[in-house]
């Protein structure tokens, strides 16, 4: 059975990358059959953090469409800025405009224009693409246009295509984006497991605390890695009891390392780069840890960390007025 | 009203901890709101040591079906992109309230005016007085946790921030390059893309010059971090797409301290200030 492992922490820039390509090299090396998953579609780095130059494929990815005004036949009445819920209409020089940087698609001004003045065509939202790192393993990845919607849809062509490249008996290491929203909740949705990286401040401790709701959500096994905990060993203190209590399985403490951006520079994986670096020997830990308790001991590791509540997810939803029953 | 928007395409390269410091800085001697718009992962209000107040739901049209009227013409289905509205024809339509984006399109479909307006609720906006420097308001947009579609929470957030500023408004938007970030940066004057020297940072300031070039906004380069790493690319980067780094800060423990312990910079007179003391001395020359 494949499995799949999110890595994700909600505040962007706290270490998941380097957590995902440490994970990544020390599984291939132990002799797992890995593909590398960068679900960070609007700030895609892991194939950086290897050092590859290249894709062995990249093809467009047509999701949604853009509406735009046909001049002839608008007749200014503004119809489509009152009723565009994402306030992609724009008067300029008296003209109303769509902005491209900022319409969803959605076919709402279409139907509301009197005129029918109002086409969409459908869009490229990014780049689908993988390629081989040069310690041999796949990495599949995307990266969105500037400026589209975020997309989970493109986060999940990118899980299908490195399904195609790791079949059903890989181990898939998902390097989510920062955040809660879509792109992040298709990265959990699927995985086994989870692997949340907390640095410790009060914004990070925050963030962790929201991203770790929604993997609970999904009913994941978490383990906790607290990044730069030297910088306030009281609170990496207090993440890890909040990860204890939330039977989060602790996996492990980085220092803080100037050994990291630099080996981001040569664009060298830090164990590679650097490897009696402290940070470096404190992965290395981690992830011997992370091979033996979880990855040896995969479906008991997962009963014994499932998370102890499971948050049900509800929408708040309020019914119009003058509607009857359920 | 006066706009600068502080972004920078990858994460944790310092936007929040600039817009902060400026928004203490800049309300000494001007009418200052912040806007954070960093919707899934709000974090001006930590960094700044105050809890959020006024808060107001944001909220998205949800349809419901008037079943009396509705004759199952399919229309209303046919027309939603996201498949929320199975509706068969000759089969009564049927909503899924979680893939739905509330757009409204079937509203206007529907021939018979047979769909409801409900409402949903994705997050909230808050509006916070923050004490620090000559006093600004924070204005906060949150995203509720398991919901997915953030834009609308930005776009709710931007114009409450866009309706309380009289002076200058300061935006810290989320990481990335998506929609999340164009919504909030749109409309403003000036840009200021925080970035640090590694590779990743030097690749995601790309897509946001990108970005940021495709809508016409001047955009100035903050290099944060200096001396982690090399300048070398981020200065071609910037270079390339016609922009330029302003000011550099250095990596600084005592930057880190302030964070740690939501105690920004500005309250005191250290050192460590004179960059962000800089940047916004550039700023009130150009805004």
């Amino acid at each position: 059975m494949a499995r799949e492992i999110a890595v994700a922490s909600g505040k962007g820039g706290v270490g998941k990358s380097t957590v995902s390509s440490t994970l990544l090299l020390v599984l291939h090396r132990a002799g797992w059959k890995v593909v590398g998953v960068d679900a960070d579609a609007d700030a895609p780095n892991l194939h950086l953090i290897f050092g590859m130059e290249k894709w062995e494929l990249e093809r467009d990815f047509e999701e949604g469409f853009i509406a735009s005004i046909v001049r002839e036949r608008c007749t200014e009445c503004g119809v489509c800025a009152e009723v565009c819920p994402f306030d992609a209409v724009e008067v300029v020089g008296g003209m109303h405009v769509i902005n491209p940087m900022v319409c969803e698609g959605c076919a709402t001004c279409i139907l509301a224009c009197p005129e029918k003045a109002i086409l969409r065509r459908r869009t490229v939202r990014g780049r689908l693409r993988w390629g081989r790192t040069k310690y041999g393993f796949p990495l599949a990845g995307a990266r969105l246009n500037p400026g589209r919607p975020n997309s989970g849809r493109l986060v999940e062509e990118v899980k299908v295509m490195s399904r195609r490249l790791g079949g059903d008996d890989a181990v898939y290491i998902v390097d989510s984006a920062a955040g809660i929203g879509c792109q992040v909740i298709s990265s959990l949705a699927g995985a086994n497991a989870a692997v949340l990286v907390a640095e410790p401040t009060p914004s990070s401790f925050s963030d962790l605390k929201r991203v770790h709701t929604v993997a609970m959500g999904f009913g994941l096994p978490s383990a906790l890695i607290v990044n730069k905990w030297d910088l306030n060993p009281a609170m990496a203190e207090e993440i890890e009891e909040y990860g204890k209590r939330e039977n989060m399985h602790i996996l492990g403490r980085i220092p803080y390392d100037p050994a990291v951006p630099k080996s981001m520079s040569i664009m060298v994986p830090l164990i590679e780069a650097f490897p009696d670096s402290p940070a470096s020997k404190a992965l290395k830990e981690i992830s011997e840890e992370f091979l033996e308790e979880i990855m040896g001991n995969w479906d008991e590791w997962r009963f014994k960390h499932a998370p102890r509540r499971i948050p049900q997810y509800r929408p708040i939803i309020i019914k119009p007025e003058g509607l009857g029953g359920p | 009203m006066r706009k600068v928007s502080i972004t920078g395409g990858k994460g944790g390269t310092g936007k929040s901890t600039v817009a902060v410091n400026l928004a203490i800085l800049l309300s000494r001697d001007r009418d200052v709101v912040l806007g954070d718009l960093d919707v899934e992962a709000p974090n001006d209000h930590i960094l700044l040591g105050v809890e959020l107040e006024n808060e107001s739901p944001v909220h998205v049209m949800m349809p419901f079906i008037d079943y009396e009227r509705c004759t199952k013409c399919g229309a209303c289905g046919r027309v939603c992109d996201t498949g929320a509205i199975m509706a068969p024809v000759g089969k009564p339509p049927f909503v899924f309230p979680r893939l739905c984006s509330g757009c409204r399109a079937c509203f206007f479909a529907c021939p018979e005016k047979a769909i409801l307006e409900g409402r949903r609720i994705l997050g909230s906006t808050y509006s916070t007085p923050v004490p620090h420097g000559g006093g600004f308001r924070l204005v906060t947009g949150m995203l509720r946790e398991g919901e997915e579609h953030s834009s609308p929470v930005v776009l709710a957030a931007r114009k409450r921030a866009d309706e309380e500023a009289r002076d200058l408004l300061l935006v810290d938007t989320a990481a990335g390059t998506g929609n999340n970030v164009s919504i909030a940066i749109t409309g403003s004057d000036l840009i200021l893309a925080v970035t640090e020297p590694t590779p990743l940072g030097a690749h995601d300031l790309s897509m946001i010059l990108e970005l940021t070039g495709e809508m016409g906004l001047e955009t100035w380069v903050v290099l944060n971090k200096a001396g982690i790493g090399s300048e070398d690319l981020i200065r071609s980067v910037a270079e390339e797409h016609g922009s330029r780094i302003v000011e550099r800060i250095p990596y600084s423990r005592e930057v880190v301290n302030s964070y740690i312990s939501s105690r920004p910079i500005a309250l005191g007179d250290s050192r460590a200030l004179a960059p962000y003391r800089r940047i916004a001395e550039l700023l009130g020359g150009v805004v």
